[in-house]
């Protein structure tokens, strides 16, 4: 009797032991907060559940912040990390809010748009649940997230996602995924409440420029690329034109397809009258056949395998021993931003949307990313807000 | 919390506590025990709103 007693509490103790170690990362990574400091433009910080009162005091709420100009103009919004394991969209949303100064209308970020999937990650591809970035001042620390929500927050899953409105049946995992949920409904599924808060800003506030910033894998043909539908196609490839001519890299449009419900691209411009644009950079960790997913492939990109892919021409973008480096993923979105800014500006002067102080793509490769972090230790009282 | 989601936390719940009824019933088998505990680990992780 003693000696089953003893087994059992000591098998007991392992399991409670393999509990914890596993699970107080998770739990730490969860609630780990990344400071953000407040740009000199950022007028106010307000939340997604103002437009959607689903989210609130859900772990999906997130920050909105408004950058409000000096002279009335348009609106345009971005939108990051509708897929958290893609951070260069994160961090140009960062760069823009810890920076930029709005000359001629408002500017609404939201650099953690699925806030639960920034809190997840993905343990069986061996995510790192975190990345460091060097600064002037010391090194800042980011969440890795994952693509979609996390079942803690949004469970369970449907057999079949079914969309809404257009009722087209999507993969199951995609009830996750904020770039399948557009437009939202009010009382939806918790991540259809996200979108549709999105939506209402969208809609409420006359947004006239609506940009989802993501990264994509070199195997997939969409990537390196503006996702345009047709409404914003003409500014989308005036603006890939420009940058190739004047800042040498590439950026292809793509057309948002008709048929294939739920996207960002596809929705904003089909439920508002907001011009949709959704840029992807090539981002190799998101690739299947790489080496280990490690920080250090998120942060330089260099793959031996995808370099031999890239030798047998199987990829979608030039690739070599340089790899697709954080810094020209993050420039390439800050550059294309404000040239579809620019754009839409020229065509509708009235309603123009100027910042300034934004890095663009050669200031990104040369000074890399961490340069336009800023220390939120030296930074005024009350503008640093946790994201 | 919707309703089908706080079902699926009862759910887990009842498993896990027949998981235990059946570890502290198991007089015999160490692999027994093992299995019970491996299948509790995610049903306590979920509980716990760890992962």
């Amino acid at each position: 009797m003693k000696r089953e007693v003893l087994t059992k509490a000591g098998l007991a103790v392992l399991a409670a032991a393999l509990i914890v170690a596993g699970g107080l990362p998770l739990l730490r990574h969860r609630r780990f907060d990344v400071p953000v400091v407040m740009g000199p433009g950022v007028a106010r910080v307000e939340r997604l559940s103002a437009y959607a009162p689903g989210v609130a005091r859900t772990i999906a709420d997130t920050n909105v912040f408004v950058l409000e100009g000096r002279e009335p103009g348009g609106k345009a919004v971005l939108l990051a990390n509708t897929h958290a394991n893609e951070p260069e969209g994160l961090l140009a949303a960062l760069v823009v809010v810890e920076n930029a100064v709005v000359e001629k209308g408002t500017v609404y970020v939201i650099p953690t748009f699925n806030a639960s999937g920034g809190r997840n990650t993905k343990p069986g591809d061996g995510y790192p649940l975190y990345f460091h970035l060097q600064t002037d001042w010391g090194t800042k620390t980011f969440r890795m997230g994952n693509r979609d929500a996390s079942p803690l927050d949004q469970w369970p899953d449907p057999d079949v996602y079914i969309h809404y409105p257009d009722r087209q049946l999507l993969s199951y995992i995609d009830a996750r995924n904020t770039n399948r949920t557009w437009p939202g409904r009010p009382n939806g599924l918790l991540m259809e409440r996200v979108t549709y808060g999105a939506m209402e800003l969208i809609r409420r506030e006359a947004v006239d420029v609506a940009i989802d910033i993501h990264g994509a894998e070199t195997m997939f043909p969409v990537t390196n690329c503006i996702v345009a539908p047709e409404k914003s196609m003409r500014i989308a490839t005036l603006a890939a034109l420009t940058v190739k001519a004047a800042e040498g890299f590439e950026s292809h449009v793509e057309p948002s397809p008709v048929s294939f419900r739920g996207l960002s691209h596809r929705e904003i411009g089909d439920h508002a009258s907001a011009l949709p644009f959704l840029l992807e950079a090539p981002t190799p960790f998101l690739d299947q056949p790489t080496g280990p997913k490690t920080e250090k492939l998120l942060l330089d990109g260099r793959d031996p395998f995808l370099l031999s892919l890239a030798k047998k021409k199987m990829l979608f973008v030039p690739y070599d021993e340089s790899g697709w480096p954080l810094e020209k993923r993050v420039g390439q979105h800050l550059s294309l931003i404000l040239e579809i800014l620019r754009q839409f500006g020229k065509k509708n002067p009235e309603r123009s949307i100027v910042l300034k102080d934004v890095p663009r793509y050669a200031d990104l490769v040369r000074n890399g990313v961490g340069r336009y972090f800023h220390d939120p230790a030296a930074a005024p009282k009350g503008r640093v807000v946790m994201e | 919390m919707n309703l089908i989601m706080l079902v699926y936390y009862v759910i887990c719940a009842v498993l896990l506590g027949l998981c235990l009824w059946n570890f502290f019933r198991e007089k015999k088998s160490r692999d027994d025990l093992v299995l019970y505990l491996l299948v509790m680990v995610p049903l306590v992780l979920r509980l716990l709103r760890w992962k």
